[in-house]
């Protein structure tokens, strides 16, 4: 059978096969782009083996670290930098090794030549310890001390039984402390934060009064007398956390690092400490789960570079929600005033092509504004009305968790109207004209008929719009979100949901930790690990509205006819 | 031709049909139709319609598409002021009052006026809710006046042993036959006075528009029922009176009977022979 270009061509199927292969490139690309910040991200979770080696180029010293990356390096990049390379090689291999100690060593990276270093060993009882402050550390456990006093000593680098029980004492040590940090910490962060919350806004009060010249002498002895019992309640607490620092400070231990020298660290700066080498599958496990689950809940430690990102996730949620919650009811009634009551005609065409520009606007235009008119203009207006008593400090003119969602709100407020439009186009007129004719008036039937028709369609510009608003920073920046913020905005402090608070967002904490980072290579892992979670949060915001729409969608099954 | 029809528009007050069962000199009028004059934008639609509507019966009306059917019968409920371009003159009175007069609330108009199109139009809500949504929208809340009412209602639009089982699943989930019977319980339950039924049989399968046939014959105690049909046997079936309208203009209107066996216009012998239409 003969087969012609032609008649190739006119069947279609290059097409399909050309359309075909747009699609595949595109998931590609989509999975891709996935599993690079996936793999990036969650493997930095994994306990990785602490490789002990020598480094003949500088002195046969001993070396000891996490292999974090390989790379091939041309020779001629290499004697432009001043590597003697032998005649002939055309690339060398380079390690990326974390030493970690980063305050005793001069740098917790190093670059090595993989040819020169050599004796490269596994040893069971190098320790990994993850500290509060200056990064993991990395050597052999030595000493436990109490008040400066010797516990537990051994003095060997081989797996023994009086090696395990000096680390099994360390353990021990480790976890009081971690309570004792618990208590300190539910102290100082709720305890105080409460009462310091109550001083301020007592303070706020007399300063009103004061503002409204009262000389209503009982309402200040009140506030005097309720200060006085909240600095009595302070000072208990004081006392107690006194004791518990007293306490946490107790412990000390001693190692040995890769060069040598046999170093002292207080245990209260110990977060937890392990022998990677000498770990399971299983163990290693255990591990990789309290790091990811640590990740998910903590806040962030060392400039954001260790710890977690819990409160740019709360952060990032919460201003979604608030930006949804505003920019639904907005957008559609928008969008019904403009398709069910304005007069179609020039004017209408107008709003609709300003309101479609509008969604083209680049996003760092709104941030401008918003910082203009949001909280220079209005949150200075509301400070001046009604918070007065806190000046010259702003509370809502500044930005916050308020303006952020309400700029963001005005940036998606297009995608509403627009997809709220198509919606009340596609509500078909009989089923109007069947509530007209019952007797309803036009209000009547836009509420009970047809607006929970177009619910879903609402539904999917919701979903657009958090899709397009989870994702932006750069209005962000100017209108409220912070890099740490010390709080979360909502917490058990009356009003409990604290819109004025600045908070901190998941885009822009990548930002943060990827380009104002003082350690870059301690802080990649993090930014693939956030941008990851990131992409998790909008794609389950994005699930939990498309799931609305869906039963939405079952309950209001379109007329097929 | 439009204009020696206009001409012939029937004067029903000098009808003389004395070997009629029934006769419009006899008739309690519910509607009058007085002079109307329709327009969309410069096309006028409707050349002046002079018509009694009589109580209690079924008023067919029948013709060819595009004569205008179809808008008369939506001026009855006034749903032409959805339209933009529309304009309409003269009177239409309905218990003497013309329901084109400032005064008038649309929306009791309508429901004093009640209409069922030609697709089954039912809310994407339960059956018990669809038939409840006229009471509810006159702020009748009670739930025993409405539970009644829907009974009553859906007993009326013959449907009530048909689904009394489901009466709070979706209506969607009903056959075409079912959904039209359910948006005529829909109206009647709102006990309107005149019943408007724009080829409420056109979308369905034979048995079903049986049942529509049936169901009219039994409303007609209740309501003035006015229906708009394509098909001729529906119409001879179902009605007492019949209108036929050609072109906008009403060029014959008498006894149902009486305009089948002996038309007394060329054009209606010619439209009811099937020579044209």
């Amino acid at each position: 059978m003969r087969y012609s270009v032609s008649e190739w061509t006119k069947s279609g199927s290059p097409w399909v096969w050309l359309n075909a292969g747009a699609v595949a490139i595109c998931v590609i690309m989509v999975v891709g782009l996935l599993g690079l910040i996936a793999i990036r991200g969650l493997a930095h979770f994994w306990p990785a083996d602490v490789l002990q080696a020598t480094y003949t180029h500088d002195q046969n010293r001993r070396i000891m670290g996490e292999m974090v990356q390989q790379e091939m390096v041309p020779a001629e990049q290499l004697r432009g930098a001043g590597v003697q390379v032998e005649d002939g090689v055309e690339a060398m291999r380079r390690d990326l090794l974390k030493v970690g100690n980063r305050d005793f060593l001069p740098a917790d990276f190093f670059w090595a030549m993989d040819d020169w270093v050599v004796d490269k060993t596994y040893p069971e009882m190098i320790m990994a310890a993850e500290r509060l402050e200056w990064g993991n550390f990395y050597g052999y456990l030595r000493e436990v001390r109490e008040n400066g006093e010797t516990v537990a000593r051994h003095d060997g680098y081989d797996k023994s039984d009086a090696y395990m029980e000096v680390w099994d004492e360390f353990q021990r040590r480790i976890d009081r402390v971690l309570d004792i940090r618990d208590q300190i910490l539910e102290i100082e962060k709720h305890k105080i934060g409460s009462i310091n919350y109550e001083i301020e806004r007592l303070r706020l009060k007399e300063r009103s009064l004061e503002l409204k010249q009262s000389t209503d002498a009982d309402a200040y002895a009140e506030i005097e007398a309720r200060r006085a019992e909240l600095n009595a309640d302070y000072e208990v607490l004081q006392q107690d956390l006194i004791e518990l620092y007293g306490r946490i400070n107790r412990d000390s231990f001693t190692a040995e690092i890769a060069d040598g020298r046999e170093v002292e660290i207080d245990i209260a700066k110990v977060v937890r400490a392990f022998l990677p080498n000498n770990m399971g599958t299983g163990d290693k496990l255990v591990h990789y789960g309290a790091k990811l689950w640590e990740f998910l809940s903590d806040e962030p430690r060392e400039a954001n570079t260790e710890g977690g990102i819990f409160p740019a996730i709360f952060g990032t949620v919460m201003m979604v929600i608030l930006m949804s919650v505003l920019v639904t009811p907005f957008g559609v009634v928008a969008a019904v005033y403009l398709r069910e009551y304005a007069t179609q005609g020039f004017i209408t065409r107008l709003i609709r092509i300003a309101v479609n520009n509008l969604a083209g606007v680049p996003s760092i235009v709104y941030g401008v504004f918003g910082l203009g008119f949001f909280v220079y203009f209005l949150g200075g207006s509301i400070d001046d009305l009604f918070f007065p008593e806190a000046k010259p400090a702003p509370t809502f003119g500044t930005g916050g968790l308020m303006w952020a969602s309400i700029t963001l709100a005005l940036l998606t407020v297009p995608v509403v109207i627009v997809a709220t439009e198509e919606g009340l186009a596609r509500i078909p007129r009989s089923v109007r004209e069947g509530s007209l004719a019952l007797g309803a008036t036009k209000f009547e039937t836009l509420m009970k008929v047809v607006l929970p028709m177009a619910s879903p369609a609402m539904m999917t510009g919701v979903i657009l719009a958090i899709a397009r608003a989870a994702g932006e920073v750069a209005p962000l920046m100017l209108v409220g979100v912070v890099k740490l913020a010390p709080s979360l905005p909502l917490d058990g402090n009356y009003p409990f949901l604290h819109l004025d608070q600045k908070f901190m967002h998941l885009g822009f904490h990548i930002y943060d930790v990827g380009f104002q980072s003082p350690n870059v290579e301690a802080a990649r892992p993090l930014v693939y690990a956030t941008a990851f979670l990131l992409v998790v949060v909008i794609a389950l915001l994005n699930f939990s509205a498309i799931a609305i729409r869906n039963h939405l969608r079952e309950k209001y099954k379109a007329l097929e006819m | 031709m439009t204009s020696e029809a206009k001409t012939h528009a029937i004067d029903i007050s000098s009808m003389q049909r004395d070997d009629r069962q029934l006769n419009l000199d006899d008739e309690q009028i519910t509607l009058q139709v007085q002079d109307l004059r329709l327009s969309y934008g410069d096309k006028e639609a409707l050349h002046g319609i002079n018509m009694d509507i009589p109580k209690n019966r079924v008023t067919a009306f029948i013709g060819p598409s595009g004569c205008g059917k179809s808008t008369l019968l939506r001026c009855f409920n006034r749903m032409n002021d959805l339209v933009d371009s529309c304009s309409i003159t003269g009177k239409m009175l309905l218990d003497g009052e013309n329901i084109y007069d400032r005064t008038v609330n649309v929306a009791d108009l309508r429901r004093r006026v009640g209409m069922v199109f030609q697709k089954p139009n039912p809310f994407p809500k339960s059956i018990y809710e669809n038939v409840a949504y006229g009471l509810r929208i006159q702020g009748i809340n009670k739930k025993r006046v409405i539970d009644e009412t829907v009974e009553w209602a859906l007993r009326s639009a013959a449907l009530w042993d048909e689904v009394k089982d489901r009466l709070h699943e979706s209506a969607l989930g009903m056959s075409g036959g079912q959904q039209q019977r359910l948006v005529i319980a829909r109206t009647v339950a709102v006990k309107p006075e005149v019943l408007l039924l724009d080829e409420p049989a056109s979308a369905l399968d034979p048995i079903s528009t049986l049942k529509i046939e049936e169901l009219i014959h039994e409303l007609k105690n209740d309501f003035t029922i006015v229906i708009v049909t394509h098909n001729m046997q529906q119409a001879a079936r179902v009605s007492d009176y019949t209108a036929f309208m050609y072109m906008g203009d009403l060029i014959e209107f008498g006894a149902t009977d009486a305009l089948f066996t002996n038309p007394e216009k060329k054009q209606t012998e010619d439209y009811i022979t099937g020579r044209y239409g």
